[in-house]
């Protein structure tokens, strides 16, 4: 027995060691380019989690030599680490898939002035930090989605909607601790004021179908399953269940119809997915390469395809589904307002009791 | 060497390597439980008046039902493996432990995936039979669905201890009993329950710790915890003291109920009298007996783990085209390297500590053995910010080494697998101290003692005399280990260098993006890693001597 398990550790010690030595060789590959940067490479920090983008990344170093070294992380703990690291952090670009994170990290000084003229030019004003601290690189809209055969969607048009009698009962929406739904809330108190909003959180609480669970996903299936009518949920989302391997959730998707709130009022909210230069960055010139490369229209073309997701440069079309869904009104609003309002919208979100 | 002999009997080698761990341990813990110390801000009253109330009653109901869920299927299933004989115990014996290979919060999707309306039931009543059900009685996103899933995927940790335990330690007890005239139940829960009480509270305590800690599984089901709290009150709220203050309230629950445990069990202790240790002796079940039992492992094991894996591998056969990529073989090399390097460093320190806290009964000794914990106890995230403060500290002290040995002053140590490693061994060495140390309640100090009094030194001893009888559990505390870091997910997507990918991160990146059907491939992956690791680690279990 006592040489069967030396030779097992054995074998296992030689198989680390193996292992190690392949792992040396691809980590020295990356770090002895760093010194002289040549080619040069660039340091990135991501929450965004999509396989295309990798795809676009590769492109970039394709195009240029500059390398791309990329963290996939939550956003909220690369923001974490980012500020832990301070001056010292090795990140050059942070991207989050949330305005209001991003006006976070820049509230904390981790971010600073992107200087160009490309991309100012190619993503208008309002898709923009006021500074050019961070700049959006995609819209997502939240819009409402309902059944068709059981709801007349003269009834639910705004936001508002979703709080009056008819609905009772038969929302459908996620839980408080999800970014979409805080940004969501956090503009509404930009625009309603505090005490609206809260009434409005309050509201959806009331006409909840159920105790709120699941992704976005989730919620649209709740309605083509009758556990509520009416769903809030993140356009891309519907569009990747009607593109869905599995059969089932297509045939969900097609019993929804989609409605984009508050046409004839204040707009629809849109969130983005933006991009940040830190505050740290030590490859500035080729980081900010990077981002105008990431604005231009053909890099605006795959981002908008692989996710459903629209383009933030408007000479970019979006794909041949949401067209399908027609143009629509967005709330005007500077985007910082999210961040600025994230905290409130929390806590009213714990005073109404939505989980 | 006369020195030496003049320090008091407690300062030696296992003394000072102990304490050098334990400062390792709280190093990272104590940077940000400092905040703990600061003004009370808006926020936690606020904390308190709307949601402390609803996280208390959310967090002991999950604890209170998954604990005793737990204990009565990990223990009953190591008896019967243990005492019995019956169809396929022998792949049972292992195949128990499987459950642990999945992720519960990929199990949690994975469920759901099955029972929602477009899942595999639902769909073939409906599509097949013309039959739709009331939703409520398929929604496993509730209270209840969240203990069903830690229950069934934790329960192996109670079962693994204690079988482990059951099998080396128990036959004489347990022969006399059943020569004494004891059935079944009285054996069960005479005997077995009592003398394996340390290895149960050991089983129970990691998957408690486990489940406090789980951000994944309640976030998706909209459960309201404290770790959903502590996320929300420090990311969103951006107030870490607050955050900080939630997470002492749930470490304090978590030290009340070890303490509170340990007391109930005060000085009983149960010391292996006999020179042999046998095993015990199983009796062969008849006629329906041995059906139940079988259906009963079979339940549980296609609950916990055939029933996930097949949903899986349909979702991989729908999706591996898209998603494969020759990239695959790298992410299983980085997580099996991980994994391994931390298992290794994780054992070696949980036996220092063990070793120590069982020669010493100080106050030092004790204090230590508890601390293994606190990695364990406190939510992912929080202990990675800890990390990575400490680090850069450490990287900024040897910016001068750095350039003295020509490198560019930079963040050396905190871009490389160095941190993330170090941020395993902080995590999981309570799994593999638990192990370890019910491995040691199991054989008791008399071995140890004669060897002390024959004129071996407590080196010497440990090698010749402890390390042959605890070889075992050292084994089970390092699968245990492994498979932690292998399906570890918070540590891992934060600390990890620039371009490093593991199985679990590639796993997350689909589902986060709520394509839990592109995530089989790698959750299949890790899962059979897993497999494999708890299976070799079983034949060698087995043939280990007793």
């Amino acid at each position: 027995m006592n040489n069967r398990f030396f030779i097992i550790s054995i074998i296992a010690l030689l198989s680390i060691l193996s292992l190690a030595a392949c792992g040396n060789t691809s980590e020295d590959g990356d770090t002895s380019e760093e010194s002289n940067g040549a080619k040069g490479e660039i340091n990135l920090y991501t929450g965004r989690h999509y396989e295309t983008d990798q795809e676009l990344y590769d492109q970039f170093t394709e195009e240029t030599g500059i390398q791309v070294n990329v963290i996939k992380g939550k956003d909220d703990e690369l923001i974490a680490r980012l500020d832990r690291e301070g001056k010292a952090s090795e990140a050059d670009l942070f991207i989050t898939a949330d305005a209001g994170r991003l006006h976070i990290a820049k509230e904390k000084g981790l971010l600073q002035e992107v200087k160009s003229d490309t991309v100012n030019k190619n993503i208008p004003d309002k898709y923009r930090d006021e500074e050019n601290n961070w700049i959006g690189l995609t819209k997502r809209a939240r819009i409402i989605t309902y059944h068709k055969d059981r709801v007349n969607p003269e009834d639910i048009q705004t936001y508002q909607d979703l709080t009056s009698d008819t609905f009772q009962d038969k929302v459908l929406i996620r839980s408080s601790s999800n970014i979409y739904n805080q940004s969501l809330l956090a503009s509404l108190i930009a625009i309603d004021g505090e005490e609206g909003a809260t009434k409005w959180a309050s509201g959806i609480v009331d006409n909840m179908a159920r105790d709120p669970k699941g992704g976005d996903r989730d919620q649209a299936i709740g309605v083509a399953a009758g556990e509520g009518d009416v769903a809030v949920m993140n356009t891309y989302y519907l569009g990747k269940m009607l593109n869905s391997e599995e059969e089932e959730q297509v045939k969900a998707a097609e019993q929804l119809g989609i409605i984009f709130p508050n046409q004839e009022t204040t707009g629809t909210h849109v969130n983005i997915s933006g991009i940040g230069l830190t505050a740290s960055s030590k490859n500035k010139e080729n980081a900010i390469k990077f981002i105008e490369f990431l604005t231009t229209k053909s890099a605006q073309e795959q981002f908008a395809k692989a996710n459903y997701e629209y383009p933030a440069n408007p000479d970019v079309e979006p794909t041949e589904l949401l067209k399908s869904w027609g143009e629509f009104k967005e709330q005007e609003l500077n985007l910082t307002e999210l961040g600025e309002n994230n905290d409130t919208a929390i806590k009213i979100m714990n005073k109404v009791g939505w989980k | 060497m006369k020195l030496y002999r003049k320090l008091p009997g407690y300062m030696n080698l296992w003394t000072f390597l102990s304490l050098f761990i334990v400062i390792l341990i709280l190093l990272p813990n104590v940077s940000i439980l400092l905040n703990f110390f600061t003004q009370e801000t808006s926020n936690w009253q606020h904390i308190q008046e709307y949601i402390l109330p609803l996280l208390l009653k959310n967090t002991s109901i999950i604890i209170l039902f998954t604990g005793i869920l737990t204990i009565l299927i990990g223990t009953s299933l190591a008896w019967l493996i243990s005492a019995y004989d019956f169809p396929l115990k022998r792949f049972f014996k292992w195949g128990l432990i499987l459950p642990l290979a999945i992720p519960p919060y990929i199990a949690a999707y994975t469920y759901n995936g099955i029972l929602n309306y477009t899942g595999t039931i639902q769909t073939i009543l409906r599509n097949k039979l013309d039959f739709t059900v009331n939703q409520d009685y398929f929604d496993i996103m509730t209270l209840p669905g969240a203990i069903f899933i830690f229950t069934v995927f934790l329960y192996p940790y109670v079962y693994m201890i204690t079988r482990t335990f059951l099998a080396n330690q128990s036959s004489s007890l347990i022969e006399n009993a059943r020569l004494l005239g004891g059935n079944a139940y009285t054996v069960f829960f005479r005997i077995v329950l009592p003398i394996s009480r340390s290895a149960i509270v050991g089983g129970v305590s990691l998957v408690l710790l486990e489940v406090l800690n789980d951000y994944g599984v309640v976030k998706y089901f909209g459960i309201q915890t404290f770790s959903t709290a502590i996320f929300q009150t420090w990311f969103g709220m951006g107030d870490l003291n607050a955050a900080i203050k939630l997470s002492a309230t749930l470490m304090f629950i978590v030290f009340s109920i070890l303490i509170i445990e340990k007391l109930l069990r005060s000085r009983r202790r149960y010391s292996q009298t006999s020179a042999k240790v046998r095993p015990l002796s199983t009796i062969q079940l008849n006629g329906w007996q041995r059906w139940i039992a079988f259906s009963y492992c079979s339940i549980i094991f296609g609950l916990g783990f055939l029933i996930p894996f097949i949903q899986l591998i349909d979702w991989m056969l729908l999706t591996y085209r898209k998603i494969i990529e020759p990239a695959f073989v790298t992410l299983i090399g980085n997580s099996v390297f991980v994994a391994f390097v931390g298992s290794l460093i994780i054992v070696t320190f949980a036996v220092i500590i063990a070793n120590f806290a069982r020669m010493h009964q100080s106050f030092i000794a004790k204090t230590s053995s508890r601390i293994t914990i606190l990695g364990y106890s406190i939510p992912g995230a929080v202990i990675a910010v800890g990390i990575i403060t400490v680090f850069i500290k450490i990287d900024n002290l040897l910016f001068g080494v750095y350039e003295s040995v020509g490198m560019q002053p930079s963040l050396f140590l905190s871009t490389s697998l160095f941190m993330l490693i170090s941020a395993y061994v902080v995590r999981f060495l309570a799994v593999g101290f638990n192990a370890i140390e019910s491995g040691f309640d199991e054989i008791g100090s008399k071995y140890t003692e004669a060897s002390r009094i024959l004129g071996m030194g407590i080196t010497k001893t440990f090698i010749k005399v402890d390390f042959p009888l605890i070889k075992g559990a050292i084994l089970s505390g390092f699968l245990l280990s492994f498979i932690e870091i292998l399906k570890e997910l918070p540590l891992t997507l934060i600390l990890r260098p620039f371009n490093f990918d593991t199985l679990s991160t590639k796993a997350f990146q689909y589902a986060s993006n709520e394509q839990i059907q592109e995530a089989s491939l790698a959750s299949i992956i890790i899962i059979i890693i897993s497999g494999i690791a708890i299976y070799i680690f079983h034949q060698v279990l087995e043939k280990g001597p007793r």
